[in-house]
């Protein structure tokens, strides 16, 4: 299990990495594993608002679905259409495949750094 | 929560890496580290196998057996002769079902009687409730014989390599015979769970399931856990107790001919007599029902699930009782098969019955309404060695 140490992880397993006020979330290599196969990610769009704690998208895998929970509040930028069709990529790279990126971050969630993320997977695993 | 139970495969299990879940009481693979996708298609183009051990398996013996199964299953014991096994559904008092079934007849003086794990102790308690009126036992074999199913183009292959050559069983569906592979005597059935044309489920003593096991894995059979069991049955259109036969989704009973399948379960015949809600299957079976069930696909992206409400020109007309995405292998224009794979959403809906496989239904998934049709079916089986999969284009 790989768990970045310039990365920064909500309890409910997205991984967020902040540069230039854009904050690009992804869900972690925990988060994949634990969902098994990816199928289908419902993807936001360019303009949309996220807020900390409410769910922007859901990831579907051939056991369940799974919300995805925005880590920081304010305005998607960027999505990666590439899951639409790809969304195994998910699965294979958890930490290259982002989902999408937020610009004018305006709150941000108790984010946890690697190691103390590491010791909250183990203690739900 | 009482202690979950486990096959004596469990061990074997958490060795190659697998997830357990607890399912109906039991501790089972639901993946093993390449995940239900990988395993799907390993079983379609080779070999899956599979730790059924956690199933029910009741023997029953006695003078009155005959008249015994004959009341409490919806198919026709009589019609059954030894080396063949048949479909059945214990039926409800009102017409639904206590569980779904597989009858065995390796025996002259006994017959072996299959059940989902999760409903076993239910089904004990209820066929026990008969028993006294006959002069029969009903003994749980559960824990003293173990199973495996072996499906796929390569199972017969496989097997043939510990039977020495030997011939498995009888080409047919149900086809049934005791063998030995390397010195072991193992019960074979030509029936299976996945829709593969080529497949059997093993039946062998505990102490000797484990060698089984691995020999399978050793002659390139593939581990292979409760999720791709569940994608396999759902592509190949066989219903699941709980989703498809049982209750609904706000727990009304599913009558047993809501689901297309039972016209092969149930037996009118004068031979097999009176028997549990015969009459109203009877009813059932000329009258149609309410509602039934449909194998139906995604015209939009997205994943169905179980549960969620299906609308039709506005109306509500049902649910879906089963769904999820799974992988298929394209074939070529002659038939053979390729490398590249796909992917589908597909499931089942227990609707209307006035909804027919050409309307355009719509399907709630938390709040997006994704369009869906019925189909005649997902998978084509009669290929043999392989099971291709029915994509739109080729309907019809």
């Amino acid at each position: 299990m790989n768990f970045p140490k310039d990365l920064k992880y909500a309890s409910s397993h997205e991984w967020v990495k902040i540069e230039n006020g854009v904050a690009t979330v992804g869900i972690s290599d925990f988060a994949q594993d634990a969902l098994g196969d990816v199928v289908y990610v419902s993807l936001p769009n360019v303009g949309d608002k996220v807020k900390v704690g409410v769910s922007f998208g859901d990831v579907e895998s051939v056991k369940a679905v799974s919300d995805l929970i925005a880590p920081v509040s304010g305005v998607v930028c960027e999505v990666n259409e590439e899951l639409a069709d790809a969304p195994e990529n998910l699965n294979s790279d958890p930490y290259g495949a982002w989902i999408i990126k937020v610009e004018q971050v305006s709150e941000e969630a108790d984010l946890l750094d690697s190691e103390a993320y590491e010791a909250h997977c183990a203690e739900e695993a | 929560m009482s202690e979950l139970k486990r096959t004596p495969l469990y061990d074997a299990h958490v060795a190659l890496g697998a997830t357990m879940v607890d399912f109906g009481g039991w501790e089972m693979p639901i993946q093993y580290p390449e995940g239900i996708l990988a395993e799907h298609l390993y079983d379609r183009k080779h070999c899956g196998i599979f730790d059924v051990s956690h199933m029910g398996r009741f023997i029953i013996e006695g003078k009155d057996r005959v008249k015994f199964l004959q009341r409490v299953l919806t198919s026709n014991v009589l019609s059954l002769t030894p080396g063949r096994a048949q479909y059945c559904i214990i039926p409800t008092a009102t017409g639904g079902a206590v569980d779904d079934a597989y009858l065995y007849m390796f025996d002259e003086d006994k017959y072996m009687l299959v059940v989902n794990a999760s409903n076993a102790e239910k089904d004990k308690a209820y066929l026990g409730t008969f028993l006294p009126e006959y002069d029969v036992t009903l003994t749980d074999a559960s824990e003293t014989l173990s199973s495996i199913a072996v499906q796929g183009p390569e199972a017969e292959n496989i097997l043939k390599i510990l039977s020495g050559g030997c011939e498995i069983t009888g080409d047919k569906k149900n086809d049934l015979k005791e063998i030995t592979l390397e010195g072991k005597t193992v019960r074979a059935s030509k029936t299976g769970y996945t829709g593969d044309p080529i497949g059997w489920e093993l039946f062998i003593d505990a102490k000797d399931v484990n060698w089984l096991w691995n020999r399978l894995i050793e002659l390139g059979a593939k581990p292979t856990g409760l999720g791709a069991r569940d994608t396999l049955r759902l592509e190949a259109g066989l219903p699941l107790y709980g989703h498809e036969m049982g209750l609904d989704a706000v727990g009304n009973e599913i009558p047993i001919f809501a689901v297309s399948l039972a016209k092969f379960a149930v037996s009118f015949d004068e031979e097999k007599g009176d028997f549990i809600a015969r009459n109203l299957l009877l009813s059932q079976k000329e009258n149609g029902t309410d509602k039934k069930i449909m194998p139906i696909r995604l015209i939009d992206r997205g994943v169905m699930r179980a549960g969620m409400d299906i609308y039709f020109e506005g109306k509500h007309v049902g649910w879906v009782t089963s769904g999820t995405m799974v992988p298929y292998y394209e074939f070529d224009a002659d038939g053979s098969i390729t490398e590249n794979t796909g992917k589908r959403s597909i499931g089942f809906a227990y609707v209307d019955a006035s909804v027919t496989k050409k309307d355009v239904i719509e399907i709630d998934v938390r709040g997006r309404r994704l369009k869906a049709k019925g189909v005649i079916k997902h998978l084509n089986q009669s290929e043999p060695p392989y099971a291709k999969a029915v994509l739109p284009k080729q309907e019809k």
